[in-house]
């Protein structure tokens, strides 16, 4: 299966596209996508600017609304990752 | 309408302090309190000549709406509140983010604009990247949004 994933903040880095297409096996969930970001990190070379997002990041469903690691995720959902944040 | 929440793209429009005076304007009201953030240019010893404002815009607002009800109902439910922040590219000087509260007395007026402050740092998806002088540019760490796991 295979997600899109909205890119915000430093996760940006990650593509010239605002969108990421994330290839999963079937019945992933966020603990999965945290999984692959990290290889897609590692892959990118970009450790030293995202080695701490996998793990801090939040995810909100198309509801905008922040999801747990359990939750499963269904083809060609699209979901946005949330680095940790910091406006005013 | 006592509450004006808006993400306001820096490069088209500006965020007036002029606008925010009259909407929480009221003879109703005897204390008013405005707190302006602006782009400043030196951040831990680096020269900045910019930021970029990046934001989830639905979930801002959504939570910009929530934070200020949740400073009305806890501090005074008849106030009046302005809420603008910066979205895009913001030159030094440039104001990031603007609240004004127009309250019955000033101790809810002081403590409301600190209230929405402190808040829209700890729940509003906005990430800021720094420029610099020296031409790199930077993404600022923040406060993670993950949900804690149940022990």
């Amino acid at each position: 299966m295979e997600i899109q994933l909205k890119l915000y903040g430093s996760s940006k880095i990650l593509s010239d596209k605002d969108t990421l297409n994330i290839q999963l096996p079937n019945n992933s969930n966020i603990e999965k996508v945290r999984d692959i970001l990290t290889k897609i990190i590692s892959e990118k070379h970009l450790k030293s600017n995202l080695e701490n997002l996998p793990k801090t990041a939040a995810f909100f469903s198309e509801r905008d609304e922040v999801v747990n690691d359990n939750y499963k995720l269904k083809d060609k959902e699209f979901i946005s990752i949330i680095p940790p944040i910091g406006g005013g | 309408m006592n509450l004006h929440t808006v993400l306001v793209k820096i490069e088209e429009e500006k965020i007036s302090s002029e606008k925010a005076k009259t909407f929480i304007a009221s003879e109703k009201n005897g204390a008013e309190s405005i707190f302006i953030g602006r782009v400043r240019n030196e951040n831990s010893g680096k020269k900045v000549t910019a930021v970029t404002y990046d934001a989830h815009d639905q979930a801002v607002i959504k939570s910009f709406q929530s934070i200020c009800n949740e400073a009305k109902n806890k501090f005074d439910k008849n106030a009046k509140i302005f809420l603008e922040h910066a979205k895009g590219y913001a030159p030094v000087g440039e104001i990031s983010i603007l609240i004004a509260v127009g309250s019955g007395h000033r101790d809810e007026a002081f403590k409301i604009c600190r209230y929405i402050l402190e808040e829209v740092k700890h729940q509003s998806p906005i990430w800021k990247k720094e420029h610099y002088a020296d031409g790199k540019e930077e993404w600022l760490p923040g406060h993670s949004l993950r949900p804690k796991k149940k022990i």
